[in-house]
């Protein structure tokens, strides 16, 4: 939205997206590499979760990071828009997929345990 | 493909990502809409036609309306979300009212001939006249200084986006009040016995009546819109849409309005009374309606009708109840982070 004012986010901030908690995460990670647009979003998403994001639910997605900060806005190139990703984001990314990791480990672990290897 | 050819695409494929921006509120197009058509370009050259796409874009520009109006738990800038609060709970509010005074125009029609029987059809009437006087006078309490600081500040600012819908809103609000004026005469319940008006004086029963002749089960009876009179059949149809300019027009000045402290706080005040002051509308509206068996007292007999106006009125207390919360909770949060603001400051 214009002149909207960024909130600082706290490391659970993703928690707070709903159903959008999930192409927020892929988005952040996706800028975890460096900043892109909208269509380079789509296409590194694509290629690294195998998901493709609609574009609504990605502009949805980042319109909610960005309100709270996680990415920013830079200049446009021609008509499209790059996002990086904020130091609140890392943080906020960082402590997201740790959190994830443990629900992972834990549930792989089980996995192993009564149903045999993978 | 030839030069010409592929130029033609282009130009197709802009206006298809144009329309399908419509979904979308204005100023999210004015922040995201050149990249984001950007990307239906480039989805459009991949993926020609899918319905996936196309369901997507209208979900989330649906839900970005929403959110513009207060009503999903996605928080926007506080000032921003009192303001579009504010509008929406204006909608809401215009919405039970229309719903509710028609329904207590009909009310107060069968009494003007007769005392209800029914305590649910008396206590309901009784509840929803204090609650809508209630009503009525905290709208006027916030519209009145609402209006008068829009009214300053677009001669002292020469605010010109406020002056087409403060226009809207007063041809509207003309419109209404002269129509409504000369067909509240053939309001039905003139005639009656005078002696028994319940709560509501005639003369504001047969204006209540005339402005909501729209809210009609006539509107299903061809056979009986069709014996109507020309100029009233007209007004049926004119006079809602009078009622939405009025309060588009109110909306969007508020949605513009850089609002004061104290005019905040007024209106927030107000806006906590008027959905406590809904509410004993409702249940009377309710107790008459759900409570009044068919076939008894002719006059005070609830029909279909009766039962669409009551969800309705429920659904507009439901968001107007969001809205103030929405409202509330936007003013904490500005609260919280001026006092942070202030101790960073002082450290």
């Amino acid at each position: 939205m214009p002149g909207r004012a960024a909130r600082s986010a706290g490391p659970d901030a993703l928690v707070t997206f709903g159903r959008y908690a999930g192409p927020a995460t892929l988005i952040l990670s996706s800028l975890a590499d460096g900043p892109k647009h909208g269509y380079a979003l789509t296409k590194d998403i694509e290629q690294f979760a195998g998901v493709r994001l609609a574009p609504g639910t990605l502009y949805e997605a980042l319109s909610r990071l960005e309100g709270q900060g996680l990415i920013e806005a830079l200049a446009s190139e021609d008509r499209r828009r790059p996002y990086r990703l904020t130091a609140v984001g890392a943080h906020a990314l960082r402590a997201h997929l740790a959190d994830q990791r443990r629900v992972a480990e834990v549930g792989l672990g089980r996995l192993g345990r009564n149903w045999g290897p993978a | 493909m030839s030069e010409a050819d592929e130029r033609r695409v282009s130009e197709a494929g802009e206006r298809r990502a144009a329309r399908m921006l419509r979904w979308y509120p204005r100023s999210w197009r004015e922040r995201y809409g050149e990249e984001f058509a950007e990307l239906l370009l480039a989805d459009f050259a991949e993926q020609p036609r899918s319905l996936r796409r196309a369901a997507d874009v209208a979900a989330n520009g649906l839900l970005a309306r929403c959110t513009r109006a207060g009503l999903t738990s996605h928080e926007l800038p506080p000032a921003e979300q009192i303001r579009l609060g504010f509008a929406t709970l204006c909608c809401a509010l215009a919405a039970f009212l229309t719903f509710g005074v028609a329904m207590l125009a009909q009310l107060a029609t069968g009494w003007q001939w007769t005392t209800p029987r029914s305590a649910s059809a008396l206590g309901g009437s009784v509840a929803m006249s204090i609650a809508a006087l209630c009503l009525v006078l905290i709208v006027a309490l916030g519209a009145v200084p609402a209006a008068w600081h829009a009214a300053v500040t677009a001669v002292r600012s020469h605010d010109g986006r406020l002056v087409r819908p403060a226009g809207l809103m007063i041809v509207s609000g003309t419109v209404l009040v002269i129509g409504t004026r000369h067909f509240q005469n053939a309001w039905p319940g003139t005639g009656g016995t005078g002696a028994l008006h319940g709560l509501v004086p005639a003369g504001i029963a047969a204006f209540g009546w005339a402005s909501t002749l729209s809210v009609s089960s006539f509107w299903v009876h061809p056979a009986v819109l069709g014996t109507l009179p020309r100029p009233e059949l007209a007004w049926m149809v004119v006079s809602p849409l009078a009622v939405v300019g009025l309060v588009a027009g109110f909306a969007a000045v508020i949605r513009r309005l850089p609002l004061p402290g104290w005019l905040m706080t007024c209106l927030s005040r107000l806006s906590v009374a008027a959905v406590v002051a809904a509410v004993p509308f409702l249940g009377g509206a309710a107790s008459w309606v759900l409570a009044t068996a068919p076939g008894r007292a002719v006059l005070f007999r609830p029909g279909l009708i009766n039962g669409g106006e009551l969800a309705a009125m429920a659904l507009a207390l439901v968001v107007a109840l969001r809205a103030v919360f929405a409202i509330w909770r936007a003013r904490a949060s500005r609260g919280s982070a001026g006092k942070a603001t202030e101790r960073a400051s002082s450290a």
